[in-house]
């Protein structure tokens, strides 16, 4: 039975049409992976379903009925529940609170506690879910936090489960378990919606593929038992990409950035155990690694902006301590890992953000501080220029430029001042396509003219195809070296996920 | 002996007196910030629960519907911090600050324009002590409970009322999502808006309820610029007492200590401005070494769009 | 050339101009109501004003000498909030510049005027700048919300100075609670004879220039900037943020220990308790309706100074109270703080001038 059908949806933003009339379907008891780049209208396909965006044009029939979603309540109550990329969920409430609330059982105008206690206790045991429903939500690990994201839906009976990019923060092991949570939920006879642009996994558990781009809908019948990693990507993009093409070192020099014995403890806990690294000119050293295992106070530690409990850190030979902009002066350069939070002033323009962290060298400013504003113009233009960043001139506020086009400006200011070394952090994230290529030229480039650069990125399909050496980190510490080719992507994530002991097995 | 006891007790009764105001605003302070709203502009809502108090005691002639009043133009006052700041997304901390500096002005003016005086309103009806015969026969504190008015007793019963509210019932679960992370609230149906215009509605009542203690609790009339910073300190007892009523009300008491000495030491060796400071020094010194450790809900301040 | 308008027009400091035009328009709109609800005429009221504030000699060193002032406090609101930091603290730091300068002032006594003067000034400038000092190191070292800390602060800086007015500081045999006065050599001179109007004023406007140079060319500037607008990013950058804040907190409270400085060798000739007339809050409004920014503050403080003048003889001539240009201020900070706002407020208004064409 077809449960879900969506007609001619069209949806328009001041300048952009996310929606181009979109037909969408879903069976009864299947699991259907929506797929397709950065923007091109996934998510917001979903939002009109769940009732978070209304539609221009186009009609949402559920069980053949025609409704109309206005808010997320309406699409609770049919039975569609959504869980999203970024979990909805209060850390500092418990478990059974952050399922419960919105339907709470309930004692007239009182919560009734230990009703919801038994209800989510139930289900957690009917699923097999493995979590304790008292635990503060915060405690819990990512996996089991987007456990409890699922069960909100089950809490609410869904018969659909639309998942936003479920995988994205998960190991490979972590990725494996949800999948047969999906498979065991399709059992129950629940209907799954994966909104993705892993083109690996979807291959592994989807029933069907729909394929978007740029807002219109280009295949929606996919077998993924007939498709192909490269197929699936011609389609999602509309041209052939080979983003899985190494580019080896050419040559690699002497040890550059020597880092011995770093030592972070944040809170009372060792966040970094005694790290040893060599980054050697010529060379991308890659650190693979789940987020939150020690990649944030590593980079912080490298650039200044954190003092680490102990640390050696010498570049060519002489040791580097001190702040930030002592770092940014001997040319240890940093794209940070969140380009609006921590590398660009938004509302500022191109101009100013180019300058950013360098404005006090002398080409910038006089021996009185006062800005060389002329020349500081010149210069920025004809960066801006140099680097493709597509904006009407360099006057224009950061704010009106795409993801790509920002990070190019992070990029074009740190690598046009030369620097020694660079610590590069998810360079690519959140951004498109072509801007990805052009980025990963640049760094590759960068690399050739005998410079140093760490990489460090969660994205394990960019550490392999980059790095020319890979540093896997976990709880803090260095657990493998990894030359080109020597270890395969499932080894290197049950690394990243602490199984050292399962890989020496040969698992 | 019974001189010290004699002075231990005018300073315990005086304590309770003092921390009324402190109380009810604090508390006032906790539903907008557990509804994710800053409570800077309690000072505003305050003042305006002390002359519109005091204002519809003086219409009616009844201290009671003075209190409705304040009340009332509470909640008004705070419904513009809402309508800034929840509406149209203005920094609670500048929309908070204009609700403080438009008590601050509107009050004189008014005087100004009623009485055509300065200063201070003509006396009201007001409330006075309980002085009830049976109980002051209570052992140890039954002279001490007689010697506040009603609106004390009042104040412990919205304490436990407030308390049950935010952490007992449903809606004050959903309120405190929204607190925490209005995003997440909004998509399992929430009303967030509601919420936090109720939150903040909430506020302001208990803030002119707490102001109107000062003019019709502790004196019978209105005084140009009576609440000399309470509503500030009262922000303060609200983080030191994790936000929370039953914190609202320890802190309070702590403060109104403080604030108490001033009065018994009136007219002594030291002179008086040292005295009234005590509160304000006391404020910083908290500020500066407790406040760091407590949490306040990882939502205040965000909009869930 | 319509381009080219256009152009204008979508720039941040023209929208922010217009902004603060409407929201000052409104404002006086709303004044005008509450001028008729409490009886009188608003026309009258208004010509008033205008008619003395702007029309007269005396009327217009009255409101000069009442927007210097206010254009200290609003330039010291200014700049701080160019770091982000709300300067509550104002109004506390003016009573300590006013009494320091007034120390300076009378107890010195064998210094010529041209060293005297600006001794006595830089006493109040530092006096007000320590104490914000003190607000910014609570704010960098214990993460204390500057706002609060500075109202308290301000209650503890005028109650001292009260008491040192009262006690200490009082000249023998005086009943009034106020300070020595102060030389001859410290007085700031008349700019309009028997006015109000001293030479502060061309101090508060060179102070206006001298800020305005710095936050647009220089690299102290540039980082004031980024920190203000985006913390974290400044941080990554090297810039060293707490550094910034101490001193651009410290430059704030100065520029308003000034605006007392100033009250003292100027137009009192001593510390008087009491002799802000709410400077400090006013700033905030100043400020405001300058969005911000250095070189409007001299022009939003001129013509609150017109309004305060006006609303002295207001109150004169007919009985309108002096208090409703308080209410003005802050009706113009709400309006301009929430400009959204104002562009549904005046909705109806544009909807009838596109349909007029």
């Amino acid at each position: 039975m077809t449960l879900i059908r969506m007609s001619g949806i069209t949806k328009r933003y001041p300048g952009t049409v996310a929606l181009d009339r979109v037909d969408f379907h879903l069976k009864e008891g299947e699991i259907v992976s929506l797929l397709g780049e950065n923007g091109a209208g996934k998510t917001t396909l979903m939002k009109v379903l769940y009732g978070m965006t209304i539609p221009e044009e186009g009609d949402v029939f559920y069980k053949e009925e025609k409704v109309r979603m206005r808010k997320p309540t309406d699409a609770i109550e049919m039975g569609i529940c959504m869980v999203h990329q970024h979990f909805m969920l209060v850390p500092a409430f418990t478990v059974t609170e952050n399922i419960v609330v919105g339907s709470e059982p309930h004692k007239g105008i009182f919560l009734d506690l230990e009703q919801s206690k038994k209800e989510v206790g139930e289900l957690i045991k009917k699923f097999g879910f493995h979590i304790s429903p008292d635990t503060e939500v915060e405690k819990l690990s990512v996996g089991e936090q987007q456990r409890v994201e699922i069960l909100k839906a089950l809490y609410r009976k869904a018969d659909v489960i639309i998942l936003d990019e479920p995988t994205a923060v998960l190991t490979p092991t972590e990725v494996d378990e949800l999948f047969e949570i999906l498979r065991t939920l399709k059992k129950e006879g629940k209907s799954i919606i994966l909104i993705t642009h892993k083109l690996k996994e979807t291959i592994a558990i989807a029933d069907r593929v729909v394929i978007l781009r740029d807002g219109k809908l280009i295949k929606d019948n996919v077998d993924p038992a007939q498709a192909s990693v490269e197929s699936l990507s011609e389609m999602m993009v509309g041209r052939h990409v080979d983003l899985s093409v190494r580019r080896p070192a050419k040559e690699i020099g002497e040890v550059c950035l020597h880092v011995k014995d770093l030592c972070v403890t944040e809170d009372g806990q060792d966040k970094l155990k005694q790290i040893n690294l060599d980054v050697h000119r010529g060379e991308i050293l890659g650190i693979a690694g789940i987020e939150g295992n020690g990649q944030t106070q590593l980079i912080e530690a490298l650039t200044g902006l954190r003092k680490p409990q102990r640390m050696t850190l010498d570049l060519d030979g002489t040791a580097v301590s001190g702040s930030a902009d002592v770092f940014l002066k001997r040319k240890i350069a940093h794209i940070p890992e969140d380009r609006l939070k921590l590398g660009l002033v938004k509302e500022l323009s191109i101009r100013d953000n180019l300058i950013l962290g360098y404005h006090r060298e002398p080409d910038f400013c006089n021996k009185y501080s006062l800005l060389k504003r002329s020349y500081i113009r010149q210069y920025t233009k004809k960066l801006k220029e140099r680097f493709l960043v597509k904006a009407p001139s360099v006057e224009t506020a950061i704010s009106s430029l795409s993801g790509g086009n920002q990070q190019k400006v992070v990029i074009a200011r740190a690598f046009s001042r030369d620097p020694d070394a660079l610590i590069i952090a998810h360079p690519t994230r959140g951004v498109d396509i072509g801007a990805m290529e052009y980025i990963h030229q640049q760094m590759t480039r960068l690399r050739d003219s005998g410079k140093a650069i760490l990489l460090i990125s969660a994205d394990l399909d960019e550490v392999r195809v980059l790095s020319d050496r890979i540093l896997v980190l976990y709880e803090g510490e260095i657990v493998r070296e990894s030359m080109p080719g020597e270890l395969n992507e499932v080894q290197l994530g049950l690394l990243m996920t602490g199984a050292k002991s399962a890989l020496e097995k040969g698992v | 002996m019974g001189n010290i006891s004699n002075l231990a007790y005018i300073v315990l009764v005086s304590t309770l007196r003092m921390s009324v105001p402190l109380i009810l605003a604090a508390t006032g302070g906790a539903f907008s910030i557990r509804c994710g709203v800053s409570d800077l502009g309690c000072e505003g809502m305050m003042i305006a629960g002390a002359f519109f108090g005091m204002l519809g005691s003086y219409i009616t002639g009844n201290p009671w519907l003075g209190l409705v009043s304040a009340m009332l133009f509470g909640a008004v006052f705070s419904m513009i911090h809402a309508v800034m700041h929840v509406t149209y997304r203005v920094n609670a901390t500048i929309s908070g600050m204009c609700v403080n500096l438009l008590g601050t002005a509107i009050t004189p003016l008014l005087l100004q324009v009623i009485w055509g005086i300065r200063g201070k309103s003509v006396q009201v009806a007001a409330f006075s002590a309980l002085n009830l015969e049976w109980m002051k026969k209570i052992p140890v504190i039954g002279r001490m409970m007689a010697a506040q008015n009603i609106i004390f007793y009042l104040t412990i019963v919205l304490v436990v009322l407030g308390w049950m509210f935010l952490f007992k019932t449903t809606a004050g679960l959903r309120m405190r999502m929204v607190s925490e992370n209005p995003q997440a609230a909004s998509t399992v149906g929430i009303n967030v808006t509601g919420y936090k215009y109720f939150g903040v509605m909430m506020s302001g009542v208990f803030c002119g309820l707490g102001g109107a203690y000062l003019s019709l609790g502790q004196m019978n009339m209105f005084i140009d610029g009576m609440t000399s910073g309470r509503g500030y300190i009262a922000v303060v007892i609200n983080a030191f007492g994790r936000f929370n009523p039953l914190g609202a009300l320890a802190g309070s008491i702590f403060f109104g200590f403080f604030d108490s000495l001033q009065t018994v030491f009136q007219g002594s060796v030291i002179p008086t401005q040292w005295m009234m400071m005590l509160p304000y020094i006391l404020t910083l010194a908290v500020i500066s070494v407790g406040l760091r450790k407590s949490r306040s809900p990882a939502g205040v301040g965000k909009h869930h769009d | 050339m319509r381009e080219k308008i256009q152009q204008i027009k979508d720039t941040k400091a023209f929208q922010s101009l217009i902004t603060s035009v409407i929201a000052l328009v409104i404002s006086l709109l709303l004044g005008a109501v509450i001028i008729s609800l409490s009886g009188y005429s608003p026309v009258e009221s208004y010509k008033a004003i205008l008619g003395f504030s702007l029309g007269t000699k005396n009327g217009i060193a009255l409101s000069l000498s009442q927007a210097t002032p206010i254009m200290f406090t609003g330039l010291a609101v200014a700049i701080a909030y160019k770091v982000k930091m709300i300067n509550t603290g104002a109004e506390g730091q003016l009573y300590v510049g006013a009494i320091a300068a007034a120390v300076a002032g009378a107890y010195i006594t064998f210094l010529p005027r041209a060293v005297h003067i600006p001794a006595a000034m830089l006493c109040g400038f530092m006096a007000g700048g320590l104490a914000a000092l003190f607000v910014a190191f609570l704010k960098v070292r214990f993460g204390a919300g500057e706002v609060i800390t500075s109202l308290m602060l301000n209650q503890v800086l005028i109650l001292f100075t009260s008491y040192l007015a009262n006690g200490p500081l009082k000249p023998d045999g005086s009943s009034l609670p106020q300070t020595e006065m102060v030389q001859e050599t410290a007085r700031l001179t008349r700019l309009i004879p028997k006015t109000q109007l001293t030479t502060a004023l061309l101090v508060a406007v060179i102070t206006a220039f001298i800020l305005h140079f710095i936050l647009t060319r220089t690299a102290y500037g540039y980082e004031m900037k980024a920190t203000g607008l985006n913390v974290d990013a400044a941080k990554t950058a090297g810039i060293h943020v707490s550094g910034i804040y101490l001193r651009t907190f410290f430059i704030s409270g100065a520029i308003a220990g000034l605006c007392g400085a100033s009250m003292a060798l100027g137009t009192n000739h001593r510390f008087v308790e009491g002799f802000s007339v709410n400077y400090g809050f006013a700033g905030i409004s100043v400020a405001a309706l300058a969005a911000y920014n250095p070189l409007g503050v001299i022009l939003s403080a001129f013509l609150f100074g017109v309004l305060k003048a006006g609303s002295i003889t207001l109150n004169r001539t007919t009985a309108v109270p002096m208090e409703f240009v308080d209410v003005i201020q802050v009706l113009v900070v709400i309006l301009v703080a929430a400009p959204t706002l104002i562009r549904t407020l005046t909705r109806p208004f544009s909807v009838l001038a596109k349909g007029g064409k």
